[in-house]
């Protein structure tokens, strides 16, 4: 495949785009390596030596930090692959299969776009109180396995492929789930790395329902675990160490983007040239 | 193999000693640092809220070795937490709460009055300060053991201060009234060339909250009816509004600065007075010992001047309260209270701080009068004044009062029209509790 070669001058808008989106990330960078002491009577002094690793230090000096990054993985993975699995599912019925009321159900799923969190938390905080659920994986896994999205776009995904593949498979005799699992599911691969993605960096920088759900330390996400380290005026007298609480939450997300990104650009290049 | 594993299991469950200790929940604000302070009990070595607050704990745990004490910190203030842990049925033992907040909980029966079983443990509630007293006390009962008192306060640049001609035998010289105030400002204005003031005033609603209560009181009026009310739409409402619009539209202040930068602004030298709380006294206070800072053998600090008829300066104050919980032992209730016992004790500890004690006590005791300044900032134990407690909602509140004073102060709206909006705005919220 030829490489396409972008006009001088579009390269040159996309560097300075490009330059201006990567200024804040540096400068979180830059603070992260000053003392807070420093920044507080000036923040240019970002430019200049010396620098320290004392900031990032201090978050390992916190015992618990490490149990909050095991408990936002197993959150964060937890709800990814169950917004796969019940995506996929619900995708392929919806696509392939015929139900009585399959469309209202459809509308009715994404009708579940059009509501805020905010405006069900409460009544979802008291569903799990009145199960003493709080404070558990579970609790903290499956609010975030309803995905109106999730169904929405596999099922768009399942519809663009050829019904003659289906069928094609049924004539040599697999059943519906061989189908399904065997010939349909593997040609989603970029649909499902693009959702789990997604809903894997929604897990991960969730922190309402973590702050209220999750409210022993033990529990902590580390989105809440970092952010009760914090003190008051932190942005004031706690810069430093801020932005390396940053940086440090953000690595997790840049190794997943890092790895998966083949697959985002082929869902976002595939996307587009339909 | 199942098996082996199994009894594998099994030995290590075996060889496990169970902790028999019983579990005290501490829920608190104030941030982690357990790098530094993580295992450290030498709670007079500790410096700073955090620090002195996690030696506290340390060391209690250490002197008492038949509690463990679980230690939940939470993001400033964590009233959020609190909440959904309240409607779960999952309190902690004992959370850090604020003075103005403490009302918002006790009404709905929420917390446990802690007056009489404070008084058994052996803590002298009668020795409260008034300030720390009316943080805690409703209906004539104590809901907490307060921890502090915190209030704003004119934070001095001296080195300034001195080139504006504005010190007389080593102190500065304070205005009395508004007068005097104005034309040491513009004083201060054209010798040094700065303005008088340091003052976040862009993204910080909270400081213009407190310089507005400060001076209705100091005109001894009150923001508030004694039915709950806001009670804005007043000539000393108006007042203290025009006050502050005045000094900004006469240059009187560093503008468009947010608390960083104004914290910043400070630091280096931009004005004279701080308007800023208590805790940044140990920060000023260090800078002022370092060789060419701006503050440098030239920091300062005094409550609020009087510029009105009565010396009062609006305040709040940290508590220790327990939230209440059907299922809390007895041994619990026991560890709580001995905690509190303990935390009392340090008082003068925490008051390193830098805000302000909670017993008279220790603030005739000479290890109180011997940290810097705290002879100056003593006078606020009688003279500070929190907001009624039938004000209930007073963080949200505080941000009404806030954003709609620094639109009047910013001279983007006129005073008049802010204090009906504001009184307005206010009325609903209590309206609707």
């Amino acid at each position: 495949m030829r490489a396409m070669r972008l006009h001088p001058a579009a390269l040159t808008l996309v560097i300075i785009g490009a330059v201006i989106m990567m200024i804040p990330l540096l400068w979180v960078l830059g603070l992260s390596f000053k003392s807070n002491a420093e920044l507080l009577a000036d923040t240019s002094r970002v430019f200049s030596p010396p620098y320290t690793l004392e900031n990032y230090l201090n978050i390992f000096g916190n015992g618990e930090v490490f149990r909050w990054i095991i408990n936002s993985l197993i959150v964060s993975l937890g709800m990814t692959t169950g917004v796969l699995v019940i995506s996929s599912l619900a995708g392929y019925a919806f696509a392939r299969l015929d139900f009585p009321f399959r469309n209202l159900i459809f509308i009715i799923v994404l009708l579940g776009l059009a509501v805020p969190e905010q405006a069900v938390i409460i009544a979802r905080h008291q569903m799990f109180s009145a199960v003493e659920m709080h404070n558990t994986y579970f609790a903290l896994i499956i609010p975030g396995m309803a995905t109106p999205f999730g169904v929405f776009l596999m099922t768009q995904y399942f519809k663009a492929i050829p019904k003659d593949i289906d069928e094609a498979a049924l004539l040599d005799g697999a059943s519906r789930f061989t189908v399904f699992w065997k010939v349909l599911l593997p040609l989603t691969i970029p649909a499902q790395a693009t959702l789990g993605i997604f809903v894997f960096l929604t897990a991960w920088n969730d922190y309402w329902w973590p702050l209220i759900s999750g409210t022993n330390k033990e529990m902590f996400t580390l989105t809440v675990g970092i952010a009760s380290t914090q003190q008051n005026f932190a942005q004031t007298e706690g810069l430093g160490f801020l932005m390396s609480q940053a940086v440090f939450a953000a690595l997790p997300i840049l190794i997943v983007y890092l790895i998966f990104q083949k697959y985002i650009i082929q869902a976002v290049a595939g996307a587009a040239g339909r | 193999m199942r098996r082996a594993f199994l009894f594998l299991l099994l030995v290590i469950a075996a060889c496990t000693p169970s902790d028999e200790r019983t579990e005290l929940r501490i829920q608190r604000f104030f941030g982690a640092c357990d790098a530094d302070y993580g295992g450290r009990t030498d709670i007079a070595a500790a410096e700073g809220e955090c620090g002195i607050m996690t030696s506290i704990i340390n060391a209690f745990e250490a002197e008492n070795p038949d509690i463990r004490v679980n230690r939940n910190v939470v993001f400033w203030p964590g009233y959020d937490q609190l909440t959904a842990q309240l409607a779960a049925n999952d309190a902690p033992d004992l959370v850090t709460m604020h003075g103005s907040v403490i009302s918002d909980y006790q009404a709905r029966d929420l917390l446990l009055p802690l007056g009489d079983a404070m008084a058994e443990q052996g803590i002298n509630t009668a020795d409260f300060t008034d300030a720390a007293r009316r943080a805690v006390e409703i209906d004539g009962q104590l809901w907490g053991l307060p921890i502090d008192t915190w209030a704003p306060l004119w934070h001095i640049n001296m080195n300034l201060f001195r080139e504006a001609g504005l010190v007389e035998e080593g102190e500065p010289i304070l205005p009395t009234n508004k007068e005097e105030l104005f034309a040491q400002a513009e004083q201060f204005r054209q010798r040094t060339g700065k303005p008088y003031f340091v003052q976040a005033t862009a993204n910080e609603y909270a400081s213009f909250t407190r310089n507005f209560y400060t001076f209705i009181y100091q005109q001894g009026s009150s923001p508030y009816t004694e039915d709950g009310r806001a009670n804005f739409t007043t000539p000393e409402a108006a007042e203290a509004l025009s006050l502050f619009r005045e000094i900004y539209e006469r240059d009187m202040t560093t503008k468009n600065q947010d608390y960083s930068a104004s914290v910043s602004g400070f630091l280096n030298g931009q004005g004279g007075v701080y308007l800023v709380g208590t805790w940044m006294v140990g920060t000023f206070e260090q800078a002022s010992k370092e060789t060419g800072h701006a503050l440098e053998s030239g920091y300062t600090v005094y409550p609020y001047p009087q510029l009105y008829g009565r010396n009062v300066t609006y305040a709040d104050g940290h508590n220790w309260v327990m939230p209440a919980d059907p299922s809390r032992t007895p041994e619990e209730r026991e560890a709580a209270l001995r905690f509190l016992e303990f935390f009392a004790e340090q008082n003068v500890h925490w008051s390193r701080t830098g805000h302000l004690p909670v017993f008279q006590e220790t603030i005739d005791s000479a290890d109180w009068l011997a940290l810097p300044h705290r002879e100056n900032l003593a006078p606020l134990a009688a003279n500070a004044q929190p907001l009624p407690k039938s004000i209930r909602r007073q963080f949200p509140i505080e941000t009404i009062v806030g954003q709609e004073s620094a639109a009047a102060v910013t001279g983007a709206k006129p005073v008049d029209q802010t204090l009906a909006d504001m009184e307005r705005r206010i009325n609903t919220i209590l309206d609707n509790l």
